[in-house]
């Protein structure tokens, strides 16, 4: 559905998509110029849908994924798509002129379901995590191919002990958030360009900075960093929950907790959005059957 | 408990008794003793041997079965993705540009893919083969926009596969 604001500031559904699929629409994404419109079905396609003329028609079908699709990801360009599925694999394809595509890749690594894929927002680098507990990074190798660059693991890198169900950038692209089942919250230190060959001894590697665990008391869904630099959480807890960093001189970044929203939503918080043109307004879904919008007031810095 | 004492020690009288006294006695005894695990082993052979002919027969016949549908059902599909090949290439040399290079290496891996399948030999990872090959030929379908996909027989071969 899509979801227009009136002048006088009542958002009202203007547009149903519907007819394509056969199955559950699970997620979706806006690519970079807003024109077009992708989704994930568990029908095991991605629909590309272009907005033009006031009105949304199906351009093109991405079929590939051998079960449900789960998450879909434009990169920053708007050349490539990435999808993923609980067939464990994430393709990556190349959206070409005249609603045309290929594939590009098959990113095959993972070994449960994959439940989000995300690309960086500058380098050529995609980001997937997964049922399997695990973060896994994928690069251009400059071949053609996008073998994995790295995997975050529980054992070695801190890393979630269990299903990662989303990941999210900061603005500058310098860290990366992700929520897990395990009802925690991790930052990483994304500075690293994983997609450049590195000189001389030893891999480069992304790091787990900090955890962030006790305030939700059921699986967290969603995650989203806003531009302002506020991490949104959306749990099983029905509650939203914000943070922002603070800069110890000392110990480096660390994340508090600026507010609790319990009820948030009568049942699972299943996604949070902070809004791109107003970095103050974040929607957020539940399986209560209702969007809501929410507007952050007061001082975040205090 | 005085139950349990009073029980035991008759037992232990009673086997006494019963053992022979002089050495003649134990000899004939060990005689017959061997003599009886010679018949149970010769029992057990002829035993194992008709055991063993049956099976060869009759597991020769199912594997024969087994082999002649799962040979026909890799067979096919395997046909089905070398006809969809030999199209392509039937394109291609008709109209150079009808693909992109992109396209066209896949296919041409495909096809490597297609005629590295050992036919005749079977080996171990037949399984991974033949997902690789699956696999190759979505990312064609996929980058091609056909809607084309092998069938398959009413009964999965992925289970048969599994089942082997």
């Amino acid at each position: 559905r899509i979801w227009k604001r009136a002048p006088d500031g009542a958002w009202h559904c203007s547009d149903v998509l519907e007819g394509v699929h056969e199955s559950t629409v699970r997620s979706c994404a806006w690519s970079p110029d807003g024109k077009l419109l992708a989704d994930a079905s568990f029908d095991g396609t991605t629909a590309i849908w272009e907005y033009s003329g006031g009105d949304f028609e199906l351009v093109d079908t991405l079929e590939g994924h051998v079960n449900e699709v789960k998450s879909v990801s434009w990169s920053q360009s708007g050349s490539m798509v990435a999808t993923c599925s609980r067939d464990r694999a994430a393709w990556i394809w190349e959206i070409l002129p005249g609603n045309d595509h290929e594939c590009v890749d098959v990113l095959e690594g993972h070994t449960e379901d994959v439940k989000m894929v995300q690309w960086h927002p500058f380098f050529d680098v995609l980001v997937s995590v997964s049922y399997d507990n695990t973060i896994r990074v994928w690069a251009d190798d400059g071949d053609g191919k996008w073998p994995c660059v790295q995997t975050l693991t529980e054992a070695g890198n801190s890393g979630h002990s269990s299903t990662v169900w989303s990941i999210s950038f900061n603005q500058k692209g310098d860290r990366m958030v992700t929520c897990s089942d395990d009802c925690t919250l991790k930052i990483w230190d994304a500075s690293i360009d994983l997609s450049q060959p590195t000189t001389g001894e030893g891999h480069e590697s992304w790091r787990h900075i900090s955890t962030l665990s006790g305030y939700h008391g059921r699986t967290i869904f969603s995650v989203h960093w806003s531009s302002e630099g506020v991490i949104a959480s959306g749990a099983g807890d029905d509650a939203i929950c914000l943070f922002a960093e603070e800069n110890s001189m000392v110990e480096g970044p660390s994340y508090r907790l600026i507010l609790k929203k319990e009820k948030a939503h009568d049942t699972d918080v299943n996604c949070v959005r902070w809004c791109p043109q107003n970095p103050r307004v974040l929607a957020s879904v539940s399986d209560d059957g209702t969007v809501k919008l929410w507007e952050l007031q007061g001082d975040i810095l205090d | 408990m005085p139950d349990l004492t009073h029980l035991s020690f008759p037992l232990l009288l009673a086997r006494r008794t019963t053992e022979p006294a002089n050495r003649s006695s134990k000899a004939v005894s060990l005689f017959r003793t061997q003599k009886i695990e010679a018949l149970d082993e010769t029992h057990y052979q002829d035993g194992y041997k008709d055991g063993y002919d049956d099976g060869m027969v009759s597991g020769k016949e199912e594997g024969r079965q087994v082999g002649l549908k799962l040979g026909f059902q890799v067979g096919e599909e395997l046909g089905f993705y070398q006809g969809c090949l030999d199209v392509w290439m039937s394109i291609i040399r008709l109209d150079q540009g009808a693909f992109s290079a992109r396209v066209r290496k896949y296919m041409e891996q495909l096809a490597a893919l297609l005629s590295n399948y050992p036919l005749s030999d079977p080996e171990n990872n037949l399984q991974d083969m033949m997902k690789e090959i699956r696999l190759k030929f979505r990312v064609i379908t996929g980058s091609l926009g056909a809607k084309l996909g092998y069938e398959g027989r009413p009964t999965s071969s992925e289970q048969d596969l599994e089942d082997i």
